[in-house]
């Protein structure tokens, strides 16, 4: 009666048979349907496979599971270990759980497990020992996972499940039960942190959430040791749900947001720049700690981008002006500011940031919108969005496709760096001559000798620059450190910064002085900037300086490496000329090379905005 | 649910957690007629019908209600 292919629209529409936080009940008979869809083909890129491994009971927790899943248009293909064999399937190699092969393995080991092994003997053992017993067998169990199993672990911290009879006194004592579950909480923190493929899963944020009172069925969990209530297990689950779509590279990738009422209150074309509703008073401080919350998830590596029905001058005019807005031009990977539909925006957001349309998020306060653009995109998530504004903040974090599993210091600029080249080429299309263009860049740089702060940085681009490269020979930093202390070798480094954003240290030259000749023994430049001109700017301060210690003439190496062409031509166009093969002269009685003027200098104080720029961005 | 009476409160609670139709519950069903009524799924649908209703069934109790018509006989008795 349905199609064969199985859509993430289709299983969205049988988890809306069990609303969020609905009755166990209403879950399991939802689950009942999408057992129904099994001999159907349901697409690779729909399917996570997922296994549980607890210290309780499981078995009615992988419908909810299974549910929140196909809400976030995921199915789920799941194993469950036997009872209470969490350990042994983990130490196992050829346990079930690694026969499964598991994209996520969750493991849920509830506080019970502290509990008991503090009372093991008498008196209570301390802290020390209890965390010790459990901590070391399920770490020995995680160093066979990662030779025998494959995807990622999740492991949750512990949490008091009830109020502690420990007395006024308890905080005196390490052989506590909240000692020992804070001690738990610390190393397991501290353990999984230096693992690459596990994950700490906030259990007590969620128990917090959902209320501890709440959070645990006391009847259920004597009874047979199904321990999360019904409200705990849908809370869980959809967090598990935001982990199994990351695992299979279905996570958000960008939100789309609207701006009238959704990062400020009220319409900036009705109530103008000073009338919107932002800022520390209310009702504008729910829109700025949305927007923080917002801000939170673009440091991850989500890109943020606008689509509204506004005048794009007067939006512009909020985002670089308003006092308040912390949202700024420069946080929005794109904008769609006009008059024209939604979806088409959306579309054209898209394209323009080469993300697809199922890796996006709408954030509209508009039903109408929402309605619309669920309608003409419906692969693009677009959540019912609270009407309350007061909610936004607290309500965004529980989206569970906002999960972000590979994080790297460059995700944090992912955003800058979409902008800033959008907006140099948009400048390079505007502008007519290679002079007039780079005047208009606004470049500055710095030049210091090498330090210990930049040496990492300097190795790296020895080891990595190729194409602007004189020789490129991979220096390490105990060459270059012995080099430098013994007076050999001067290390020049160059931080380079323009209008549109900063480059960072992207320029270094060793520079061996003999006598009378200085000589290049390595220079490069990182591809980021080449074709800026601030190569010409180093030359020029290594010429001032040699000629400041009366040197006489430049020499330089150039060793041919078939793709450093573009450092043979710096040479060229910087009056050496070859002597031999390898080895280039440049006289310092001719004059130059000269700094170009169009290069602010912040290490000597010149250039055209020197005087300005008292330091880098 | 279309039914807000207790046996049809029941029922439906029946039906979810069971995966039978709700008009194939009817007077003398019960966990002997049924393979999917296992200890598991009694110890979820008691729960269920605790939270459904407010109440606490005790340990002989529920051991026991293994029928609609215990079932109905045992909330209505907690006057829920």
């Amino acid at each position: 009666m349905h199609d064969d292919v199985i859509t993430p629209q289709r299983l969205q529409q049988i988890a809306s048979a069990a609303p969020p936080g609905a009755a166990w009940s209403a879950y399991h008979a939802a689950a009942r349907s999408l057992d129904a869809l099994a001999g159907a083909a349901i697409p690779d890129g729909l399917r996570a496979r997922v296994a549980m491994l607890g210290s309780f009971t499981l078995e009615p927790f992988l419908p909810v599971l299974r549910i929140e899943a196909a809400r976030a248009g995921l199915w789920l293909d799941t194993y469950l270990a036997p009872y209470g064999q969490y350990l042994t399937e983990l130490l196992d190699p050829g346990s079930g759980l690694y026969r499964f092969g598991p994209q996520v393995t969750f493991l849920a080991i509830d506080g019970d497990v502290l509990w008991q092994q503090r009372w093991a003997e008498q008196p209570p053992l301390r802290s020390e020992s209890v965390v010790g017993d459990l901590l070391t067998p399920l770490f020995a169990g995680l160093d066979v996972f990662d030779r025998a199993g494959r995807g990622i672990v999740v492991v949750n911290d512990f949490v008091l499940p009830r109020r502690s009879t420990e007395g006024v006194n308890a905080f005196r004592s390490k052989a506590t039960f909240a000692h020992t579950t804070a001690h738990a909480n610390k190393h397991l923190r501290l353990r999984l942190a230096t693992r690459d493929h596990t994950f700490l899963f906030p259990m007590a944020d969620i128990v917090a959430q959902v209320g501890r009172n709440q959070a645990f069925n006391w009847r259920t969990h004597y009874r047979g040791h199904v321990t999360w209530s019904d409200a705990l297990m849908a809370a869980v689950a959809a967090r598990y749900a935001g982990f199994a779509l990351a695992s299979i590279g279905k996570a958000t990738k960008c939100i789309v947001l609207d701006l009238d009422n959704t990062l400020w209150g009220g319409v900036l074309g009705e109530d103008g720049p000073n009338g919107i509703a932002l800022g520390p008073q209310w009702p504008g401080s729910e829109f700025l700690d949305f927007q923080r919350e917002l801000l939170d998830l673009q440091r991850q590596g989500i890109l943020l981008a606008a689509c509204s029905k506004n005048n794009e001058a007067e939006v512009l005019e909020v985002l670089r002006n308003h006092p308040h807005m912390l949202i700024r031009e420069d946080c929005l990977a794109a904008l769609r500011v006009n008059w024209e539909d939604k979806a088409a925006n959306i579309r054209a957001l898209a394209e323009e940031l080469n993300i697809a349309l199922d890796h996006m998020l709408f954030i509209d306060d508009s039903p109408h919108e929402r309605a619309w653009v669920r309608e003409q995109i419906p692969q693009l998530r677009v959540p019912d969005v609270p009407a309350d504004p007061s909610q936004l903040a607290n309500w965004v974090g529980s989206l569970p496709s906002l999960v972000v599993l590979q994080q790297t210091s460059e995700d944090g600029r992912r955003t800058a760096q979409y902008r800033e080249a959008r907006d140099r080429e948009a400048y390079r299309s505007s502008t007519g001559s290679v002079e007039h263009f780079l005047r208009g860049l606004g470049l500055r740089v710095q030049i210091e000798p090498a330090a210990d702060s930049t040496m990492p940085r300097v190795v790296q681009l020895f080891a990595k620059t190729n194409q602007f490269n004189l020789t490129t020979r991979r220096h390490d930093e105990a060459t270059l450190r012995r080099k430098i202390a013994a007076g050999e070798w001067r290390v020049y480094t160059m931080q380079v910064a323009d209008r549109f954003g900063d480059f960072g240290l992207t320029g270094v030259a060793v520079v061996a002085p003999a006598g009378r000749v200085w000589h290049l023994e390595s220079f490069l430049m990182s591809c980021r900037v080449i074709g800026k001109s601030v190569e010409t700017a180093l030359i020029a301060r290594i010429a001032e300086d040699a000629r400041r210690a009366d040197a006489a003439a430049l020499t330089a190496e150039f060793i041919d490496s078939g793709r450093n062409q573009v450092a043979a031509m710096f040479l060229t166009n910087h009056g050496f000329s070859p002597t031999d093969t390898r080895r280039w002269e440049r006289s310092l009685s001719q004059p130059g090379p000269d700094w170009p003027e169009w290069i602010s200098d912040l290490s000597a104080g010149r250039g055209p905005g020197a005087a300005a720029e008292a330091v880098m961005p | 649910m279309s039914d807000p009476t207790i046996d049809g409160r029941v029922r439906a609670i029946l039906s979810q957690v069971l995966g039978v139709p709700p008009d194939a519950i009817g007077p003398g069903f019960s966990s002997e007629s049924n393979p999917e009524w296992t200890s598991l799924a009694h110890l979820m649908l008691i729960s269920q019908i605790e939270n459904e209703f407010g109440v606490t069934f005790g340990s002989k109790e529920i051991s026991e209600l293994t029928s609609l018509d215990r079932l109905t006989a045992a909330v209505t008795a907690r006057g829920a």
